[in-house]
């Protein structure tokens, strides 16, 4: 359906803020159990045929119009973000499909010791539920969105068969392999939302282009205007584009009644709903729940606990580039990861730190992203064309994620000043990197050189942190069985309000050390369900 | 008053940061000046920083005039005083250099984008999973 057949005058049973990887997997889960389902998105759909990597200019797409960092990319649709008192910069696109369209598709699992880092560790809080709980819910996504990989990993619980076989490693990837073969490390292929083979409806196999993160053009990247969206729509959910939610509105009870809108042409419009749904992000979520104060809700929507917006987590990220002389790697295959090391994932009490990390190996890069580098750049001068001449597929890199425990003050607030382009106030990120996590990737960037070294390289360049990598937003509504300490229950479900739910990375108490997407999604699809067994009076 | 960028002085510039090699001229002499400014006129952070650099070059004394390593002094200096305009100015003349199909020639590349043509993916082979495999499994147990 298009915008112009919406009708936001009638009641929806179910309103959805948001189009992403969550907003598209409960949409999908509902409209498909016979809810009425509205999603209303400030983006737009994607053209494939439009991706920048069909054009010649596309490196340096990469750092405007096509960037991942809202700030530098700056369409309509997307609003700024005030890191100034931020270690990290928060990335995210906005748009149906959300961040899946610019994503990596690197889709591990969370470990069952990250939903009991407190009994375990004594550190930050346990999830009120467990792996076992999600796991249902992560093998039906793994099957939606699509899942190369095998199963047999040693470092995690066994797990179903994956729908493709692993994307090939490729010659970069065989040759760490091996290194950490040598080493007596572990390390596994990564599962990826990449088609290894034809999978979905008219998506291909993967052409091994070698620079996927910018929107995949022949859509074997996974992203939710591919699967999830076609089957909400066939199932009558209707997808509002180009609409800007102010905030989410409440009756004399405090009840959630729908949102107050500005649509594509900017009409002001207030669509009424049974139950809103929450899937703007672990940044957008907290900014339009604060943005809806009202006299009952005078610290912003389920807020009395206060934890809306508090312990913004990330993950943080650094990383290791060996330099191969004559390697001549390929540069092709997806962007993403070809193989994953959870060697030091868990607690070592031997260690400075607790929790740990994961490494994530990529596939090379273009000419203009060698060059800019970052760990460090090639330099200026005299000397540009033989480093040029020495780093150009030369290069293999190991980066590491680490697990980013949760702290009240790293957190999403709304900012004075600073608004978008209607005028609702951006969200300020205040955060610092902790002790935790600054003697964790020390750890693994000291660990990470003797892997390279293993492979032969030739020289090292560290990176000690990554700033523009906040790409995964996570714990500023969370959930818990206290009412007094988190936002949402183990169902997603408000204990302030009892028709709002949350599904994005909001809700998250921990992030482990791996990306987040297939858990986030495995609670969209959980809490769906949740509603459709639980839920029976929000159908009109 | 709107910034006007002086294209020899950005030409220059350039030659100094990515000077010529083999047959090829540098990068400001390749004629990719006019390139940058067209690509940073589309940009206000791009904009601003080929304005941040090329006002503090103009600044500094006749920049065409001096000899090589006069004017990398001076773009060091730039370097160290505007670090984050100068190291978005060179992103872009970075980029903007490694778009042009001679410069991908000179590093045996193919130069076409990653799309539509793409590559061949090779065959999945679980023999490379021989090793690690072996290993017993060692998540930890809650």
């Amino acid at each position: 359906m298009t915008n112009a057949d919406h009708n936001p005058k009638r009641t929806a049973e179910v309103l959805i803020v948001g189009a992403g990887a969550s907003g598209a997997a409960v949409a999908a889960s509902l409209a498909e159990d016979g809810f009425d389902v509205v999603c209303i998105e400030q983006g737009h759909w994607q053209d494939a045929s439009k991706f920048p990597t069909v054009k010649p200019d596309y490196e340096l797409r990469a750092m405007s119009s096509w960037s991942i960092n809202p700030n530098k990319r700056k369409l309509p649709e997307d609003y700024p973000v005030n890191n100034d008192d931020s270690a990290i910069e928060p990335v995210m696109f906005n748009g149906v499909g959300g961040s899946t369209i610019l994503w990596a598709a690197h889709t591990p699992r969370l470990h069952p010791s990250d939903f009991r880092v407190k009994t375990l560790d004594g550190v930050a809080d346990d999830w009120p539920i467990s792996y076992e709980d999600l796991e249902p819910w992560y093998d039906l996504n793994d099957h939606v969105m699509g899942c190369a990989g095998i199963a047999g990993d040693p470092a995690n619980p066994p797990r179903s068969e994956r729908p493709m076989t692993p994307i090939p490693l490729g010659k970069d990837g065989e040759m760490l392999a091996g290194a950490f073969d040598r080493l007596g490390w572990h390390w596994w292929p990564s599962d990826n939302y990449v088609n290894s083979t034809r999978y979905g409806e008219g998506r291909d196999a993967c052409n091994f282009c070698g620079h996927n993160m910018m929107g995949c053009y022949q859509r074997a990247k996974s992203s939710t205007d591919l699967n999830y969206w076609p089957r909400a729509v066939d199932h009558g959910a209707e997808l509002v584009t180009g609409a800007r939610v102010r905030e989410i509105t409440t009756d004399s009870s405090g009840r959630a009644t729908g949102v107050n809108y500005q649509d594509a042409e900017g009409n002001d419009q207030h669509q009424a709903a049974r139950a809103v749904v929450m899937a703007a992000n672990g940044v957008g979520t907290p900014r339009l729940l604060l943005m809806s104060k009202s006299e009952n809700h005078p610290n912003g929507l389920a807020n009395s606990s206060g934890m809306v917006g508090k312990n913004l987590m990330f993950h943080v990220y650094a990383g290791v580039t060996g330099i191969f002389p004559d390697h001549e790697g390929e540069w092709v295959g997806p962007a993403a990861n070809m193989i994953l090391s959870q060697e030091f994932y868990e607690t070592d009490p031997g260690r400075d730190f607790v929790r740990g990390y994961s490494y994530q190996t990529g596939r090379g890069q273009g000419p203009g992203s060698t060059a800019r580098g970052g760990s460090p750049r090639v330099p200026w001068g005299a000397d540009h064309h033989a480093q040029m001449q020495r780093r150009f597929r030369n290069t293999v890199g190991l980066g590491v994620i680490g697990d980013d425990l949760p702290e009240q003050h790293n957190s999403v607030s709304l900012d004075p000043n600073l608004t978008d382009n209607s005028g609702l106030p951006a969200p300020k990120i205040t955060y610092t990197v902790s002790d935790n996590s600054r003697a964790l990737l020390d750890h693994a960037l000291i660990q990470g050189q003797k892997v390279l070294e293993e492979a032969g390289a030739d020289e090292i360049m560290v990176n000690r942190f990554s700033r523009e990598a906040g790409w995964h937003l996570m714990g500023t509504a969370r959930m818990g069985d206290d009412p007094e300490r988190s936002v949402v229950d183990s169902n997603g479900q408000s204990h302030d309000i009892d028709n709002l739910f949350i599904v994005d990375g909001s809700v998250f108490v921990t992030g482990g050390a791996v990306n987040p997407t297939p858990t986030i999604q495995a609670i969209a699809l959980r809490t769906a369900d949740y509603i459709t067994n639980e839920r029976e009076d929000l159908k009109a | 008053m709107a910034f006007k960028p002086d294209i020899n002085l950005l030409a220059a510039a350039m030659d100094r940061v990515i000077p010529p090699v083999d047959d090829l001229a540098g990068a400001g002499g390749m004629g990719l000046a006019e390139v940058v400014v067209e690509k940073s006129q589309a940009d206000d952070r791009f904009w601003d920083a080929l304005s941040t650099v090329l006002n503090a070059l103009a600044s500094s004394n006749e920049f065409l005039a001096n000899s090589g390593d006069a004017q990398e002094d001076a773009l060091r200096s730039v370097e160290s005083l505007q670090p984050v305009a100068f190291n978005l100015w060179l992103d872009v003349v970075y980029t903007i250099y490694y778009m042009q199909p001679e410069v991908h020639r000179r590093l045996s590349w193919h130069g076409r984008p990653p799309q539509p043509d793409g590559n061949v993916m090779p065959p999945w082979d679980e023999s490379v999973l021989d090793v690690t495999r072996q290993r017993e499994p060692f998540w930890r147990q809650v």
